[in-house]
């Protein structure tokens, strides 16, 4: 990276329009302060109708986030894990589901899904992930030649993936797919004008689409009851945790995790990989000749995408982190995204390298009991993407800028126009 | 040559991300409980480097490999 560092005292990450800057501007951003604030406090962003908290530190080298993140009982979930603000405890466990869950309750519930991503299970959803990218691919196809060639990746490839997967996973209906989609956009919207046209009215919003969610759960989990399936959903309906049976509202939270988490982030990381591979052509070229560099190479388009940009701890005592101290209370945020691109844990770390080895990204989280439930899963999607793609879209070229998502949350792509045949 | 080398998870911590059974199938599997299970009592020779290398990745650190 050659440009010129901003000095790291003029940053704010609590400033929307920072989010905004073109990625090179936030990696400067960042690479200051790793070098001269590590554990730079910030004030919180302002949020309507909402107290405004104390502030919290961001912690960006990566060094730092393993510590945070691997001592659960010292920086806790509870308190909010995805919202810098105090949420209500309603919506914050509405929301968070097990994302903002301390252990033992979190493990417990994290443990009645966990066997349905695990490998040797993902194995049976393999063959239909193939399936269902084909049909994408095909649709796809078409929509370019009945048009001028070009489509858009993240609505006709990048998105339906993980969409119809994690449908299908949780036995959401086809024709409910497409709320799904339009409804996880909103609550990861992080503010974005396209989605969120009235500041007043985001919390609103937000709270609409968890209740359009919940609805579209509250009928699949009536059938459900009625019959159980080999779903996700059954499983939610059925299980008990210390003996009792989940509550509307756990269900209804855990059920919109599930479709957020699945959709959104899986998204982020096909769409980053097809843009770095128009950046970088020899790593796309050396993937197409050598289709055993897979696993590495995505893990580097995770790396490189760090699609969810950070986590919140929140200190349970008095307490330090490599040399600092912090308070019990002290807010922290981990930015993945800066510890993805630590000069001290990666060499080159602004190199798309798909044969990356070591390749200690985070991803899919930093080591501790939050790490990505659905990184297995994920691992498949996007390699089938890429490998479908290599296979039967050879010619497929970026035609445009990707329209970035304007959130501190979710490192988003909108839009990245392609094209097929080879400009033609 | 006499030590064997035996795999173990804390399941109190374990969450069952998976990630070992990604490294070394034939000696974890996730279980219906939702906890990884180690396979295998001894860990066979040619399953140590991977054995290794699954407690090291462990994300929630419930895995330890030890000799004897």
């Amino acid at each position: 990276m050659t440009a010129l560092l901003p000095e790291a005292s003029s940053v704010d990450l609590s400033d929307l329009e920072f989010w905004a800057l073109p990625p090179e501007q936030r990696e400067a951003a960042f690479a200051a302060l790793r070098r001269d604030r590590p554990f730079a406090f910030f004030e919180e962003p302002e949020v309507p109708f909402m107290e405004k908290g104390p502030g919290y530190y961001s912690i960006v080298r990566h060094a730092d986030v393993e510590a945070v993140s691997s001592q659960p009982k010292l920086f806790c979930s509870g308190e909010g894990a995805t919202s810098i603000v105090n949420l209500p405890a309603e919506l914050n466990e509405f929301y968070g589901s097990m994302i903002s869950m301390d252990d033992p309750r979190h493990a417990k519930i994290r443990r009645i899904v966990s066997k349905a991503f695990t490998p040797k299970m993902l194995e049976a959803v393999v063959d239909s992930v193939e399936l269902l990218c084909e049909e994408i691919l095909a649709d796809a196809r078409k929509v370019a030649e009945q048009g001028d060639g070009t489509f858009d990746l993240v609505k006709h490839i990048s998105a339906p993936l993980p969409l119809r997967v994690i449908c299908r996973m949780m036995g959401i209906h086809d024709e409910d797919a497409p709320v799904v989609l339009e409804q996880t956009n909103f609550i990861l919207s992080g503010g974005d004008e396209e989605f969120i046209t009235d500041e007043s009215q985001a919390m609103m919003q937000i709270i609409q689409a968890g209740q359009t969610l919940a609805g579209i759960m509250e009928r699949l989990a009536e059938e459900r009851r009625e019959t159980a399936t080999d779903d996700l959903t059954s499983a939610l309906v059925r299980t008990e945790v210390d003996g009792e049976k989940l509550s509307y509202q756990e269900i209804a939270s855990f059920f919109i995790l599930l479709c957020v988490a699945g959709n959104e982030t899986t998204r982020t990381a096909i769409s980053h990989g097809v843009f770095a591979m128009h950046q970088f052509p020899e790593q796309k070229a050396r993937w197409m000749a050598d289709p055993s560099l897979e696993k590495s190479a995505v893990e580097e388009v995770v790396r490189w995408a760090s699609p969810v940009i950070w986590m919140r701890r929140t200190a349970t005592q008095d307490t330090e982190v490599n040399g600092h101290q912090f308070k019990a209370g002290d807010k922290m945020i981990m930015f993945y995204n800066s510890a993805n691109r630590d000069e001290k844990a990666f060499n080159d770390p602004f190199t798309f390298d798909l044969a990356r080895q070591p390749n200690p990204h985070y991803g899919f989280g930093a080591p501790g009991p939050h790490f990505c439930l659905g990184a297995n899963l994920a691992r498949r999607e996007i390699a089938v993407a890429f490998r479908q793609i290599f296979e039967k879209m050879p010619d497929l070229e970026v035609v445009g800028e990707p329209d970035r998502l304007k959130s501190s949350f979710i490192n988003g792509i909108k839009r990245l126009p392609v094209r097929l045949g080879g400009g033609a | 040559m006499s030590e064997a080398l035996r795999a173990h998870v804390d399941e109190q911590v374990c969450v069952g991300t998976g990630m070992c059974e990604a490294t070394a199938p034939d000696l974890f599997e996730v279980g219906d409980d939702g906890t990884s299970h180690v396979l295998l009592e001894v860990v066979p020779p040619e399953l140590v480097a991977a054995a290794r290398k699954a407690a090291e990745d462990c994300p929630t650190r419930a895995l330890s490999v030890s000799d004897g």
